[in-house]
């Protein structure tokens, strides 16, 4: 298939197509190089998009998300390493040419334009049919919940609809890619759940590729057929969502993804018998102790290790090999309950169907299922063990 | 978009160079010229090299200058001292009067506030010869002809505007919340002022204050027609080097350094405060 | 005698009513979350309550004082705001002992109480920086420390967690109980976060058009509320709401009847997501529905279902049940229980089932 000439209106071509693909091949970016304080905000990223797929750059802020961005957008200079849409290198590119429809963190929106002609501005000027335009521009406000709107200026709207108007001028379009920064930050919280829902249902219909940056998990897992996990430039994981839960490569993306995050507690290896693992408080005092998952016999005797199991896989109730405990919160929160539970001097955090009948100051056991257990090695925070396997290297 | 090619910055560097010679020409020249004779300064073509004279520093220092016409007595000196007394006066008279009134117009919204700030600014507006002859006819009425309290009152015009303005837009920058916490920690308005919002506005008060300096260091009109010549500034004062024998030009061009100079030494020291951080992280983001 | 009386307050601001007639009673050592969409006045009552603002009408009582119209220094409150309004040019211990100074404590007796108010709040090791210095958790602790630290009367927290990071929010949501019970405090919490309202009030006040409409115990607000748009407030996603026709005991939603006791007419009918059931074959009642989308949401997952006249329903199941459902769209099975369904009124929005409190 002949590469589509520069800026003409594309159709997504089949999955898999080499044409295609974004791939970033150890992208590094150097903030003020020349100067006397150079900053290396993107170190050595690198992944490759498939077509049609949606992925979410996830990190807090400072850790180079909206730097890659920029520079898959065209408006940063890529200091070193190459970005490449299926085999042809786009670095030198500039962003018009490159075939992006972008959302931008600071909405952007033309002021003394209406919203439906903010929304409708790049087809109007691909000379597209104007009851075309209108009816793309009615489908996806109503899309986004701002059919009521579309007459009024940027001005007079708020934050919220503003991002929403930022957002429905990108996925009106017809493009390569879509790159979205921070879409959703400002939606209000009745509004989220469904226009998530609509959204990947509308990118997914349409084999929309999609890259979007966001500091909150919550919505990266919504989102993203997979996600890229940054922190201070590097990229941590690049996984799926189920993946980052069940199998996080490090200690940070254990840590970061969840809600409520994994409970993650310093511990010890134990030989004796089967093997066991033991929590330490934070005085390196033993808080309490779980049987080990298969396998552990590769661990040393007393290694340093960091113990993780996520708050819904613990089972609440007595069993073999139960913790105890006393009850500190119990929060039931509509369709869950969250638990705080104090084991010797840790607290766990427990997530349970329906209401929970246990007063705080209760006493309460709790099982930590060898199969949900991951470990840790206690220098290098890399993972050793997740549930009965062995941590596939990163 | 950063993208400069060496080329770019190559043509950016030499029109930088163009336009900052351009500028510091005239200053550089001046410089040059105080340390001349007369002479050396008339001489065609002008050279760059000479034998630099402190005699105009001197003559301007003790008060007496040898020409063909005669010695001259020169009260530069005396102009000085007026400069000093007229510009601090006015600028000190100023931020007591003006801090206030800018946090007042800042947080309290009354009637007519903004009617009441635009009036005061709009002073700088009207020129100043226009009020000057029938307020040299009152201030004769009523003794303040030639007076140092005559002049700093006048000089208000020039300064207070200035200072209103500027720390007023400084007193609306600091979030209203920081205040409101130090009153709900138990204190009362006025320490509140005195403790958050004046400290705070730091920045814009030491750049109101340089700018109101300036002006009133630099003004004439004012002077010229309301001050008798004890009284005069150093900006009416360069009148006496223009003599019958002639333009004093190296006297004129000491003269122009000497005065400078402290405008110059109150910049260097405010420059600090202006660059010192506006957003100090207290207020998220 | 409650210790804080909130009776009848009226504010405007221009000719916009932010609160009218809002009464509230308040006990001592009690957390009463008051929640509410954004733009209700809960910043605005709490400015009222510390005397930053004065009221149009009604009166406000502090430990049987009045203290309606009393200057703030006056109140002995306590207030942590949204964007932390620390002190710029002080360092965190200035900032937290400034109350204490205010009162005219010793420095010996400032220093020990900061010491001690840090330590709970784990701060003790950054005192001497200046906030810029401070990470967003840090300045909010420090602001919390600087509220709690005299002990006041009253402790109005403006959504402090509300610009600090998701992990972090969370954490504080546990540790702010415990911080907020070790003294005693008798606290006002603002927030609009559903979950955060649950978990940290003793009851949680919903405030509306500028009165509370319902204050209740959290678990209560979510089973009863008392209108649809209390209704909407609690759950994520939000509560699906349908126009519907009830007749002589009946509604009927998506072709489908359901048996729910209600007056006749026009009303809006209430499902929560969780409370839709969702499989891959039919059962009896079944409602067949497409299923468009999958979203997780933490350890749950929102699917997106399509009725066959383009109605949306939301459901949502736990994380592992997500995973049978593949990308695209699927043809699926909706079950709803009439248990499970809410009445409101089509007019006033008031809840007309279940009908027991």
């Amino acid at each position: 298939m002949p590469p589509p000439a520069h800026g003409s209106r594309r159709e997504p071509t089949e999955r898999g197509s080499d044409v295609t693909t974004l791939t970033l091949d150890r992208v590094s970016k150097v903030y003020g190089q020349r100067g006397s304080n150079p900053v290396l905000a993107v170190d050595g990223i690198g992944m490759a998009i498939d077509d049609g797929e949606i992925v979410g750059l996830l990190g807090s802020s400072g850790c180079g998300k909206t730097s890659t961005l920029r520079m898959v957008a065209g408006f940063e200079d890529v200091t070193s390493g190459e970005i490449r849409l299926g085999s042809r290198v786009i670095n030198r590119l500039a962003p018009a040419k490159r075939n992006v429809a972008m959302a931008f963190e600071g909405y952007a929106l033309y002021p003394p334009l209406r919203v439906r002609d903010n929304i409708g501005f790049a087809l109007l000027r691909d000379r597209h049919p104007r009851t075309e335009v209108e009816a793309k521009v009615n489908e996806i406000a109503s899309l986004l919940e701002i059919g009521d709107i579309l007459d009024r200026y940027p001005p007079t709207i708020s934050a919220g609809q503003q991002q929403r108007t930022s957002l429905a001028r990108a996925l009106i379009r017809k493009a390569d890619s879509f790159l979205l920064d921070e879409p959703m930050s400002q939606l209000e919280p009745q509004l989220r759940a469904i226009l998530r829902a609509r959204i990947k249902d509308w990118l997914i219909s349409r084999r929309m590729t999609t890259v979007f940056v966001t500091h909150d998990q919550t919505e990266a897992i919504a989102l993203a057929d997979r996600i890229a996990v940054m922190e201070k430039g590097v990229l941590e994981q690049f996984a799926t969502p189920a993946e980052l839960k069940e199998r996080p490569a490090t200690l940070f993306v254990a840590s970061f993804i969840g809600e409520p995050p994994m409970n993650i507690f310093k511990a010890r290896a134990h030989l004796d018998g089967l093997g066991s693992i033991v929590a330490l408080d934070e005085r390196g005092d033993a808080a309490f102790e779980v049987a080990s998952p298969a396998g552990i016999a590769q661990l040393a005797e007393g290694q340093s290790l960091w113990l993780g199991v996520r708050p819904h896989r613990i089972r609440l109730g007595d069993g073999p090999g139960a913790v105890r405990g006393i009850v500190a919160s119990n929060h039931w929160l509509g369709d869950q309950s969250h638990l705080g539970i104090e084991v010797g001097r840790n607290l766990v955090i427990a997530v349970a169907h329906g209401v929970v009948d246990a007063p705080i100051g209760s006493e309460i056991a709790a099982i930590l299922p060898p199969e949900s257990l991951h470990l840790f090695d206690g220098e290098t925070e890399r993972a050793l063990f997740h549930g009965v396997g062995a941590a596939v290297a990163a | 978009m950063t993208r400069e090619t060496p080329l770019g910055r190559l043509v950016r560097g030499v029109l930088l160079t163009i336009v900052g010679l351009f500028f510091l020409f005239p200053i550089v020249w001046v410089f040059l010229m105080s340390f001349q004779t007369n002479a050396t300064i008339l001489r065609i073509p002008p050279s760059l090299f000479f034998s630099p004279t402190l005699d105009n520093y001197v003559a301007l220092i003790s008060g007496k200058l040898q020409t063909q016409a005669g010695t001259l007595e020169i009260a530069f000196m005396n102009n000085l001292m007026n400069s000093v007394i007229l510009s601090v006066s006015s600028v000190a008279l100023s931020l007591v009067l003006g801090i206030p009134a800018a946090y007042a117009f800042a947080r309290f919204r009354f009637r007519l506030g903004e009617n009441i700030a635009f009036t005061l600014l709009s002073f700088r507006f009207a020129p100043p010869l226009l009020v000057l002859l029938p307020l040299l006819l009152y201030f004769r009425t009523i003794g303040l002809d030639n007076t140092y309290i005559g002049l700093i009152w006048v000089y208000q015009l020039i300064t207070l505007p200035l200072i209103l303005w500027i720390v007023r837009g400084y007193f609306e920058d600091i979030s209203e919340d920081i205040e409101h916490a130090y009153r709900v920690d138990g204190n009362g308005w006025f320490k509140t002022f005195i403790r958050i919002a004046v400290p705070l506005a730091r920045p814009g008060i030491a750049a109101a204050t340089l700018l109101a300096f300036i002006f009133a260091w630099n003004n004439f009109v004012f002077a010229l027609i309301l001050a008798s010549a004890d009284k005069q500034p150093v900006t009416v004062g360069a009148l006496a080097f223009v003599t019958a024998s002639g333009i004093q030009y190296g006297q004129i061009a000491a003269a122009l350094v000497l005065s400078v100079i402290p405008t110059l030494l109150l910049a260097l020291y405010a420059q600090r405060y202006l660059v010192e951080g506006l957003s100090l992280g207290a207020v998220k983001g | 005698m409650s210790y804080l009386v909130l009776e009848s307050l009226t504010k405007r601001f221009g000719r916009e009513t932010v609160l009218e007639d809002a009464s509230l009673a308040v006990e001592q050592g009690e957390t009463v979350v008051v929640f509410g969409p954004s733009g209700c006045g809960k910043t605005v009552l709490l400015r009222l309550i510390a005397g930053i603002h004065e009221p149009d009408a009604g009166a406000i009582r502090i430990d049987d004082r009045t203290v309606t119209h009393l200057a703030p220094e006056d109140r002995n409150v306590g207030m942590a705001f949204q964007n932390f309004a620390l002190y710029p040019h002080m360092s965190a211990f200035d900032n937290i002992a400034s109350p204490l100074r205010a009162r005219g404590l010793t420095a010996a007796e400032v220093t020990r109480r900061v010491e001690e108010v840090a330590t709970l709040l784990k701060i003790e090791h950054v005192l001497g920086h200046l906030p810029r210095a401070l990470s967003n958790g840090q300045k909010q602790r420090t602001s919390l420390a600087r509220s709690l630290a005299p002990g006041p009367a009253v402790l109005l927290l403006d959504d402090p967690l509300r610009n600090v990071d998701a992990k972090l929010r969370y954490e504080m949501r546990l540790e702010l109980p415990r911080v907020l019970k070790a003294f005693n405090a008798t606290v006002l919490y603002v927030t609009q976060d559903y979950k955060e309202a649950m978990a940290l009030g003793h009851r949680v006040a919903v405030l509306m058009g500028g009165r509370f409409v319902q204050v209740d115990q959290p678990a209560r607000l979510y089973t009863r509320p008392v209108s649809r748009d209390v209704a909407r407030l609690f759950g994520d996603p939000t509560i699906n709401l349908y126009e519907a026709h009830a007749e002589s005991g009946a509604i009927e939603l998506f072709d489908t009847q359901f048996a729910v006791p209600a007056p006749s007419g026009p009303c809006v009918v209430g499902i929560r997501p969780e409370h839709v059931e969702v499989g891959m074959e039919q059962r009896p009642g079944a409602i067949p529905v497409e299923l468009d989308a999958v979203t997780p949401l933490n350890v749950r997952a929102v699917l997106l279902l399509k009725t066959r006249d383009g109605q949306e329903i939301l459901a949502t199941c736990w994380e592992d049940e997500a995973a049978r459902f593949p990308r695209g769209h699927r043809a699926v099975w909706a079950t709803l229980r009439p248990d499970d369904l809410m009445l409101f009124d089509a007019a006033s929005g008031a809840r007309l089932a279940p009908r027991t409190h």
